[in-house]
């Protein structure tokens, strides 16, 4: 084999490097398989006899492809089609026969790298594509280079990136962004997305604060909901059994009263994102809706549409309404407790007049009581296991929405008042240019229901009770928490970690800045943004390209291109005026002859003036070749030179 | 350099074959390289095809960076594939002639007076390909070398620099043409016919029948004697300077005719006449030489055996 140990070792590191971060995307049948062959192929290296032959080759190659029909995903789509590249690269390295075969590898190598970005989008991983593009291209440098330091070849190739990144962000901002029909998605299974479910355990929404992913978009046509009113119904759950929260699935199909509404009606064109669930989060209450769409008994939409595509609603919610009359099974499903009170909680419900008052009376008691104790509103409460309830209620006081929404319809249905827990989003970001509201999972909360005589069912926020800022403000509560204006902890223990605090809220901000900026940079985006530049259509964006490409490429060319034949070098070009001279008398450098030989040569003939001679050449030698010399020695070459007579 | 007329600057044979032959230095710039993917190129071009793809489908902005930042680097790569033949300074230098059936080697020289180094430079002239790099400030001098079927003048052609640096995905080329060319002589005979007798006409001191040149003895050595037939081992032992003499020798002198040379066709003919060439030079015998349209009195030495064999390479029948 023709092809260099330094070449195949580089090469072999890169791509083991690019499948690296699949590990934890692919089976391990399929990474297993494939760092056995870059094992194998590594060993290859020192051992080309261990190789495998032919008919062991063919017989890999079956194995890969029995791996990969074991799977059942066909070979489209992502999942399906990262395997079956990571597997033919495995195979494609156990066959390196020429220079060909490395290109291929390269080039399958990079289909690779962009399979991983359908996984992750982090900067780290952006970062460490880059670095590993920087080593894949390096090979090819190595292999048209033919030099065996592979450090120098990398630094071409990291210049060669270095350069192309101006013009790649020009092209990134320009290139207009179409959406893919739709015949082009391909039915990935197992995409597990993020959500709220059907089932509430602690926990479960506090990890949803952390996605910035959209959920849904809503556009109003008139006025837009105040912040405190912007509750997102999604599914409502009524059983429990002291830790875990379900929905009813018996009780949604009963008959219930009409609710009446009053007031000033929202009417909203609602965009839902891809999602799992058939569920359209509607403002709280909706009212009329047509088809595909579906109001439970739990007044919570349901689409019959695939909720998998982006679709689009219009709805129409009321935020004053009167759900009137409860029947018996719903009374039955929203007083339901997993057993008998403890002692501790009918003291506590006692002690808030839960047995002897309105229910009014109670539930501002209980209100009041989250307010005044010690209650803390924390992303990352402690992990309450046996008796989540109790234990959030008199032990660690600290929880999330879902805590205090699951322990206060306890509580009320402790005291015999009908309650029951919802779960949704509450709030928006206000999109100031395009007047809409986009409602991310970060946005997912919890909070109940109470049913009140002669006012039906009615929403009481308990979480509002602990941190007013959310309800009152239109802000991401995360990113809240993340610059301190929420606090749940004790000021004392920030002070000793401020910088690192600052440091994750300048990171926090970087990450959001890439979210915005580079992940989610779609077509609505990039028509916001260029349309702020006065970039408005198709034409005027493919102008702009070839406009700033055409001023990158000649500045490009400017600094890569300029004077290549120009000797740099004013020692040379001062031994030429005295190869000149000398060229008057005949004496003509040959062009393999060196300074000293040549020296030698116009010396036999000039004899008077061989000192001369001498010296300039030894200046020169000294000069052009030496590691050291003295400022002066250029001035005194230049000197010499001009006083040489070349002639006789 | 002298500029182009507008036809010549379109002309197609400008891509292959470069531009008119000649014997100054060549600098390669913008009107002398040519940049076009090699296959690998057009590999990548479909490799962006289908990443752009997927970027696409899944309407992934990092896959569709990636993309971009390929695309860069690949049109990108057009400049560095330039910069790896601009500057270069190419001059033809002498060469030897040779024999039907040697290889012709022709000389180039290659200047790198810029403060860049070269790699993996491809010199393609023929059938022969050299590689050569040249680091910053460096020259160097290489022989390509063809096989040689017919005598008379070999020209060398197109001489083609090319390299793919720095990634192989662009080819840079320059097609060059020098006044280059190698004489080549026939094929000397194989068979070994003794040397032509000389007829009395064309002899003033009559011949010995034997034309062949067996060694006779040792006398000393005379002015013009051919320095071949020294002795030089009785000249080690410091016995005195000798030559060597070959009986047929001492008096003779051979005429090589043309009409009389044995052989079907002009080729056999040449070809022996060159053979017999070689063996008078060796032997150092006078040696006239006649075909139609030119007659060499007889001599010796490397001028005149030169330009038998010129004449030789270059004879044409009327």
């Amino acid at each position: 084999m023709s092809i260099n140990k330094n070449i195949l070792i580089f090469l072999l590191t890169a791509i083991g490097l690019i499948v690296l971060p699949h590990i934890e995307n692919l089976p391990p049948s399929v990474t297993g398989y494939f760092y056995l062959l870059l094992s194998w192929r590594f060993l290859g290296v020192w051992k080309p006899q261990w190789l495998p032959s032919k008919l062991m080759l063919l017989l890999l190659t079956v194995i890969g492809i029995a791996i990969l029909y074991g799977l059942h995903e066909g070979i489209f789509g992502r999942d399906a089609g990262t395997r079956l590249f990571v597997t033919a690269l495995g195979l494609k390295l156990l066959e390196i026969k020429s220079e060909r075969d490395l290109y291929l590898i390269v080039f399958l190598a990079f289909i690779v790298a962009t399979s991983l970005f359908l996984y992750q989008q982090s900067i780290f991983m952006a970062a460490y594509i880059l670095v590993v593009c920087c080593v894949l291209l390096g090979t090819l440098v190595c292999i048209n280079s033919n030099r065996s330091q592979t450090w120098q070849s990398l630094k071409t190739a990291s210049e060669i990136v270095a350069q192309a990144i101006p013009m790649t962000i020009v092209i990134f901002i320009l290139f207009p962004r179409v959406e893919a029909p739709k015949w082009m998605y391909f039915n990935d299974k197992h995409q597990a997305r993020t959500g709220l479910s059907d089932n509430m355990e602690p926990g479960a929404i506090s990890n949803l604060a952390m996605s910035d992913e959209l959920v849904f978009r809503v556009q109003f046509t008139g006025a837009i909901p105040p912040s405190a009113q912007r509750y997102w119904r999604g599914p409502v759950l009524t059983h429990t059994d002291g830790k875990r929260w379900t929905q009813n699935r018996n009780g949604l199909s009963q008959k219930i009263d009409q609710p009446t509404f009053t007031g000033n009606a929202y009417q909203y064109t609602l965009l839902m994102e891809p999602q799992d669930k058939n569920w359209v989060f509607a403002l709280d209450l909706p009212a009329e809706v047509a088809a595909p769409l579906r109001r439970n008994s739990h007044y919570q939409l349901v689409t019959s549409a695939n909720p998998d595509k982006r679709t689009e609603y219009h709805i129409t919610s009321y935020p004053t309404y009167n759900t009137g009359t409860i029947t018996k099974d719903e009374y039955q499903e929203a007083t339901q407790l997993p057993g008998p009170a403890s002692a501790n909680v009918t003291q506590l419900v006692q002690r808030l007049h839960g047995f002897d008052r309105s229910p009014d009376i109670f539930i501002n008691q209980l209100l009041n009581h989250f307010k005044t104790e010690d209650f803390y509103y924390t992303l990352t409460p402690p992990l309450m296991q046996e008796n989540p309830i109790e234990q959030f209620l008199f032990e660690s006081h600290r929880g999330f929405c879902e805590h205090y929404a699951t322990a206060f319809v306890y509580l009320m249905r402790v005291a015999h008042i009908p309650a029951r827990v919802v779960t949704g989003y509450q709030g928006g970001e206000l999109n100031q240019i395009g007047n809409f509201l986009d409602i991310k999972q970060a946005y997912a909360h919890a909070w109940a229901e109470v049913w009140l005589d002669q006012r039906g069912w009615v929403r009481v926020d308990p979480t509002a009770a602990i941190a007013p800022e959310r309800i009152e403000q239109n802000i991401n509560i995360d990113q809240q928490i993340a610059r301190g204006i929420i606090s749940f902890t004790p000021n004392t223990a920030l002070a000793a970690v401020d910088w690192l605090k600052n440091a994750r809220q300048l990171w926090g901000n970087v990450d959001y800045q890439w979210q915005r900026w580079v992940i989610n940079y779609d077509n609505k985006n990039q028509s916001q943004f260029l349309s702020s530049l006065g970039i408005s259509d198709l034409k005027t964006m493919i102008y702009w390209m070839a406009d700033i490409i055409g001023v990158i490429t000649a500045v490009l060319c400017w600094l890569l291109l300029r004077n290549p034949s120009k000797t740099v070098d004013p020692a040379v070009l001062a031994y030429q005026r005295f190869c000149k001279k000398l060229a008057k008398n005949g004496l003509i450098k040959k062009p393999g002859e060196g300074a000293k030989d040549f020296a030698f040569r116009a010396k036999r003939q000039l004899p008077e003036q061989a000192t001369g001679i001498e010296h300039i050449t030894q200046l020169f030698i000294k000069l052009h070749y030496g590691k050291q010399h003295g400022k002066n020695d250029l001035q005194q070459l230049n000197r010499m030179v001009a006083a040489f007579k070349g002639k006789r | 350099m002298s500029s182009l007329t507008l036809k010549e600057r379109f002309s197609l044979s400008r891509f292959s074959s470069g531009e008119k032959a000649t014997d100054e230095p060549i600098t390669l710039n913008q009107r002398r390289i040519f940049i076009l993917p090699t296959d690998r190129g057009l590999g990548f071009v479909i490799l962006l095809a289908l990443l752009l793809l997927i970027a696409f489908v899944y309407n992934n902005n990092l896959a569709y960076l990636l993309v971009f930042l390929l695309a860069s680097i690949f049109f990108i790569t057009i400049l560095h594939s330039y910069r790896s033949l601009s500057g270069l300074v190419l001059r033809s230098g002498q060469s030897k002639p040779v024999f039907v059936g040697q290889a012709a080697g022709f000389n180039i020289h290659i200047d790198n007076s810029t403060s860049k180094d070269r790699l993996q430079l491809k010199i393609n002239l023929l059938q022969a390909t050299e590689t050569i790099s040249l680091s910053a400030h460096s020259q160097t001098q290489i022989t390509l070398h063809s096989a040689t079927y017919k005598r008379g003048w070999q020209e060398a052609g197109t001489l083609t620099i090319s390299s793919t640096y720095p990634l192989g995905l662009f080819r840079a080329w320059s097609p060059l043409r020098f006044n280059l060319n190698v004489l080549v002589y026939p094929k000397p005979a194989a068979a070994e016919i003794p040397f032509p007798e000389s007829h009395a006409s064309q002899s003033e001191q009559g011949v010995t029948s034997k034309g062949n040149d067996d060694f006779f003895g040792l006398q000393s050595y005379q002015p013009g004697d051919a320095i071949k037939h020294i002795h030089w081992k009785s000249y080690a032992k410091g016995l005195g300077v000798f030559s060597k003499q070959y009986d047929g020798e001492s008096s003779s002198q051979i005429w090589l005719d043309y009409i009389q040379t044995p052989g079907h066709g002009i080729e056999e003919r040449l070809s022996q006449l060159c053979r017999w060439l070689i063996d008078a030079e060796q032997a150092g015998i006078n040696y006239g030489f006649s075909i139609p349209g030119l007659k060499l009195e007889p001599a010796n030495g490397q001028h005149h055996y030169q330009k038998c064999l010129e004449a030789l390479a270059l004879f044409e029948t009327l």
